[in-house]
């Protein structure tokens, strides 16, 4: 009871931290085959709750389990507990949950050490990402909990992800907060796509744990900190799979336990405070960017025609994108807006302006922001080339949902009145004068010889 | 030419004979004068004033394109089209001009003797307004 209500007392702590809303719906399905799951997770399955999330908990096996209804997703989210049998059945296949994916669901799948089905395993190979076999165990001899795992050191402390300046981090917390992890670890390649979110410390490994009895291995599966604990992909369309390599991480045990380091400091986990934002980040409440608008219009010209479909070679351009976050706000619970979306200061929102090959690299600098939105703007010159040329804004970064906009133009000639007239050519003016000067001297001989005496033939006599 | 000289030696014997005393010129023997000042001499003399008028107005086109050349020399050629309407402005008025003295001249008579002098002038305005034309509309 007493922990209950100091659990409430944290729900109330963290309550700018749940008030986020998804904006890709509300309907969650939970796989879970083992009915003590809603027991065991009431914490972590109730923060998803008090989110506004409508839960559906169904076993693999259930009748009437099915991720499509007329061609349409019946869920928008889903949680893959680890199964007790061996396989998720016939429905939930590799491929129907990719195709899950492919129609912009997100899946958080986690994994345990006693064994991950076909299913999740050829999923993870298409992802990328090798998961252990069964019965591998994640260990660090140097970071793990004294008090739950004094000899196998089997519940390993990892340090909370920190916040980062040159990126958007969504999980982190302060420095110095833990959390508990028992499970495996896996290894990625370096798909662009993938974004570890919780990677192995240099002293950590996964490794057979049927092989030794006494915690050392002669093969780990992955070690240091190029082993993963959890890592996330997000499509091409934006959908997020999460695949994180232990369950026990976000059940009730872990979420209160405190923890003892080998060197004797006790500290409390923040488990449930990071599955929140693991949550949030899957399902699509933070770190989602919209593009509101793209305007490109010619620079000096008042009342110019905004978005044209030509433009002449050596025109001055303006492009401007605005770019909106999806953002909970703090004192108002079960809502979300947009709000202004900024850049790291290390990095750039980079504009293309290409034809095959870019002529222009221009950065993006954020001009004017409205209340939902801030808008980015360059200006340069056309280059002297004429062409069909395409505006690329291309912003891929971890954890932001991808920026991808592409506008086609064409680029025109000089058209034959549009070309420098030789007055306005200073080098030509000589010549203009050289010009002149031979007009007006022709005219005054003209006249002269005109009123001159002809020659006469008198003179011809003389001879 | 040495009949011709004999003639004018003693057009102008003739003529220095009547006004004062009587010093017969013989231009080869005086030490002062060189062919150079000779010639010139004898072009101030013998030309008609028409003709003078001529070289006068090609001396003038001359001076003008060798100022133009001399400019595209030192500052470039940039914008050649402008370079090459001002320079072929006094050169092609020079071809014409020159090809007015040419029909005029009336040493020249025997050559152009169905071409009096009134018409090489019409045909030199005609060409002459082309090349103006030309030149105006080539340097844009």
């Amino acid at each position: 009871m007493l922990s209950t209500t100091l659990l409430c007392g944290l729900l109330w702590l963290c309550a700018p931290l749940i008030s986020a809303k998804s904006i890709s719906g509300n309907r969650v399905l939970v796989v879970a085959e083992d009915p003590a799951i809603e027991g065991d997770y009431s914490q972590f399955l109730g923060d998803l709750e008090a989110r506004g999330f409508v839960l559906d908990i169904k076993s693999p096996r259930a009748k009437d389990l099915a991720l499509f209804v007329h061609e349409e997703r019946s869920y928008d989210h889903a949680v893959f507990f680890p199964p007790t049998s061996k396989s998720y059945g016939n429905v939930l296949t590799a491929q129907n949950i990719a195709q899950f994916v492919d129609r912009e669901g997100n899946v958080l799948i986690l994994t345990s050490s006693s064994g991950t089905t076909d299913a999740v395993r050829d999923l993870a190979t298409q992802l990328d990402i090798d998961l252990p076999p069964r019965d591998f165990i994640a260990v660090d001899h140097f970071n793990y909990d004294a008090t739950s795992s004094p000899e196998k050191h089997d519940v390993v402390l990892i340090p909370r992800p920190t916040e980062s300046e040159d990126s958007k981090n969504y999980f982190a917390g302060k420095p110095g907060e833990v959390i508990a992890f028992h499970g495996v670890g896996h290894s990625i390649s370096n798909r662009p796509l993938l974004f570890p979110i919780l990677s192995g410390s240099r002293t950590a490994y996964t490794y057979d744990s049927k092989e030794d009895e006494d915690g050392t291995a002669a093969d780990a599966w992955a070690a240091g900190t190029q082993m993963q604990y959890i890592t996330a992909l997000q499509a091409r369309n934006n959908a997020r799979v999460t695949i994180a390599g232990s369950t026990k991480m976000f059940s009730d045990e872990y979420f209160e336990m405190t923890v003892k380091t080998p060197k004797g400091e006790e500290l409390p986990v923040h488990n449930r405070d990071f599955a929140i934002q693991l949550t949030q980040w899957t399902f699509k409440e933070i770190g989602i960017v919209k593009t509101v608008a793209v305007r490109h219009y010619l620079t000096n010209q008042t009342d110019a025609e905004i978005n044209p479909r030509m433009y002449r070679v050596k025109n001055d351009v303006t492009f401007e994108i605005e770019l909106s976050e999806w953002k909970s706000s703090h004192w108002t619970p079960f809502s979300a807006s947009w709000a202004p979306f900024t850049i790291p200061s290390t990095d750039t929102l980079q504009l293309d302006f290409t034809m095959l090959d870019p002529y222009y690299r221009v950065p993006l600098l954020p001009s004017s922001s409205t209340p939902t939105s801030t808008i980015f703007s360059a200006s340069f010159r056309i280059p002297d080339q004429h062409g069909v040329f395409a505006f690329i804004v291309d912003y891929k970064r971890p954890f932001i949902s991808y920026i991808e906009e592409k506008y086609t133009v064409t680029v025109r000639h000089f058209a034959h009145d549009e070309f420098t007239r030789s007055w306005d050519i200073s080098g030509a003016w000589v010549w203009i004068a050289g010009i002149a000067v031979t007009v007006s001297a022709w005219v005054v001989f003209c006249a002269l010889w005109l009123w001159s005496k002809p020659t006469v033939e008198s003179e011809k006599k003389t001879q | 030419m040495p009949p011709k000289k004999a003639t004018s030696t003693s057009a102008a014997a003739a003529a220095a004979g009547t006004t004062s005393t009587f010093t017969p010129k013989k231009p080869s023997t005086k030490p002062s004068k060189n062919p150079v000042a000779m010639a010139y001499t004898r072009y101030i003399e013998d030309t008609p004033q028409r003709t003078k008028l001529l070289d006068a107005f090609l001396g003038f086109l001359v001076v003008v394109g060798v100022l133009q050349f001399v400019y595209c020399v030192i500052a470039g050629n940039y914008p050649f089209n402008a370079f090459l309407s001002g320079f072929s402005a006094t050169v092609g008025q020079f071809v014409l001009t020159v090809s007015l003295r040419m029909q005029t001249n009336l040493a020249n008579k025997g050559a152009f003797g169905e071409v009096s002098p009134e018409r090489a002038f019409a045909d030199f305005v005609f060409g002459s307004l082309i090349l103006h034309f030309f030149c105006v509309h080539f340097i844009n």
